[in-house]
């Protein structure tokens, strides 16, 4: 028995399972918790606050409407998103009321799994990514010592399904517009990464109180750097995509109007603001504008920005002020 | 009484017959109902809304989730209260057929137990002894108390440590494999080791600090 092990040996619980789940039972039915009906988000992502959730999801819909933006015809394969640029698109709760995800429209295949892993220290991870990782040259008082993980390249092909997008219409009791014949079965390649996150906790988390789910608490700061996604068609038109997602229910006139709005669609990246959380604002971070996102309870902020082909972001239970602090004496 | 008879005997007949049915049909939901009472206290009919599948994952992992918690808080109802919180989170987001229900409630239980053991903490130490006494057997109450108390000021080490560090442990001796902690802690299985020595190291700091 080593050291350790006995200075954690305890003696072995005696558990009643079936009382135990009697009990569980009994919360369950005065909670009036429901379980889940259908596949919930893999672990690391159910990690993930509902705040980021909400937020990914959004990106899905604001980058899926993006590309309807984008104009020109492609023959073969072609770059129709390459973002050089990020823009806020303020959205709400309603603008995305029943909006399908992106899986109701066709398969979604990985050719390189989105798999992050943890590294030992910046170098590994800057030698494993291929990228120049910054690190803040200062940090707020309490931020203990970084965690690396790092996401390889992930490439997916998206291939659109009439029958699948039939199906989930179906299943949510709606008759989908028709699916133009020749957009059924045509793909999308999507690129994105590789990424460094780096995770700052201060030892604490915020929700200690008994009974306060694991991962409530975020850590206290997040330095993310990554290549941003690039999306290439392998001959959808434009036109067709326009008038074809437009009409799928569930994305708002205000929403859709707002995307069509952005400028050079095909190089800004949409960053979805949920605005009844959250708010933005545009700040300069590292001599380039970028967007600064603090959550509307005043616990958290974020700063997002581009800069020489790589998307940055600072995030953390921390006040707008320490954020773009850290954002800027990163080097 | 050929027409009477038979008549009035048949209406009796169809009474009794009826009474009958209905004692038996009574005789045999409350047999029924003081079964399902019984399974129920014994925890083995579902209940309403609560899949087949998540009572046999609740099962097979309620134990191991108990003494990862157990490990960590050294108090058996406190264990039990982190176990509850684990799978109630789980029943709540998950399917109970995922493929990564055993682990993610392996480090949902690490996670939530050592949440417990800061919130311990942060009230001071008296408390913690005092929470710890409890669960600490032994027939002389001094004795009692020094086990309370060494145990403490062990846990009190882990609640320092990071996060990671202090699951690593937590897992690891609860009798986790190397491939299970990895699987848990989203970690690479080769680093483990590496990763489990610096968590001791930093552990045995702690202590003799």
């Amino acid at each position: 028995m080593s050291d350790i092990e006995d200075m954690l040996s305890v003696p072995d619980p005696k558990v009643d399972t079936d009382r135990a789940l009697a009990r569980l039972r009994a919360r369950v039915k005065a909670e009036r918790i429901t379980p889940v009906t259908r596949m919930a988000a893999p672990p690391r992502r159910a990690a993930v606050s509902g705040w980021l959730k909400g937020l990914s999801a959004a990106a899905t819909v604001a980058l899926v409407a993006t590309l309807l933006t984008v104009s020109g015809l492609a023959e073969t394969i072609l770059t129709i998103f390459e973002p050089k640029q990020i823009v806020a698109v303020p959205i709400t709760s309603s603008d995305l009321s029943g909006a399908s995800s992106f899986d109701a429209y066709g398969a979604l295949t990985w050719t390189e799994q989105p798999k992050p892993y943890d590294v030992p220290d910046v170098r590994t991870a800057a030698r494993e990514s291929g990228m120049t990782v910054l690190v803040p040259g200062n940090l707020p008082a309490g931020v203990g010592a970084p965690r690396y993980g790092v996401m390889p390249k992930t490439t997916a092909t998206f291939t659109f399904s009439a029958e699948k997008a039939r199906q989930a219409a179906a299943a949510q009791k709606r008759t989908p517009p028709p699916m133009p014949a020749n957009m059924d079965g045509s793909k999308l390649f999507i690129t994105g990464g590789p990424a460094v996150v780096a995770f700052y906790d201060d030892g604490t988390t915020p929700t200690g109180a008994s009974g306060a789910s694991p991962f409530t608490g975020m850590p206290k700061l997040i330095v993310a750097q990554g290549k941003p996604p690039v999306v290439q068609s392998d001959g959808v038109t434009v036109d067709q995509l326009q008038s074809y997602l437009l009409q799928q229910p569930g994305i708002s006139p205000q929403l859709a109007a707002q995307i069509r709005a952005i400028k050079d669609p095909s190089s800004t990246l949409p960053v979805p603001i949920p605005v009844d959380m959250a708010t933005s604002k545009k700040v300069t971070v590292q001599g380039v504008e970028g967007i600064c996102v603090g959550d509307s309870t005043g616990l958290g902020s974020a700063v997002i920005w581009q800069k020489d082909g790589i998307v940055y972001g600072v995030a953390g239970t921390l006040t707008e002020q320490q954020v773009l602090a850290v954002a800027n004496s990163l080097h | 009484m050929t027409r009477g008879g038979p008549s009035v005997g048949g209406k009796a007949g169809w009474a009794t017959i009826g009474r009958r049915r209905h004692i038996w049909r009574f005789g045999g939901a409350l047999k029924e109902e003081m079964e399902v009472a019984e399974r129920l206290r014994l925890g083995t009919v579902p209940g309403p809304g609560m899949p087949p599948a998540f009572e046999e994952l609740f099962r097979r992992e309620y134990p191991r989730v108990v003494a990862i918690a157990h490990r960590v808080v050294a108090d058996v109802a406190e264990a039990e209260d982190v176990a509850q919180d684990v799978f109630v989170s789980f029943y709540r987001k998950h399917p109970a057929d995922a493929h990564y229900a055993a682990p993610w409630l392996c480090a949902a239980a690490a996670h939530t137990a050592l949440n417990v053991l800061r919130s311990r903490e942060r009230r001071g130490k008296r408390d913690a002894v005092e929470a710890l006494r409890r669960d600490a057997q032994a027939p002389d109450p001094a004795q009692a108390a020094e086990t309370a108390e060494t145990r403490s000021e062990v846990r009190a080490v882990l609640a320092r440590l990071p996060e990671r560090s202090a699951a690593l442990l937590a897992l690891r001796y609860s009798g986790l494999s190397y491939e299970e902690i990895a699987a848990a802690l989203g970690l690479r299985q080769s680093s483990i080791g590496t990763l489990l020595r610096r968590a001791e190291d930093a552990f045995r700091k702690e202590v003799t600090r």
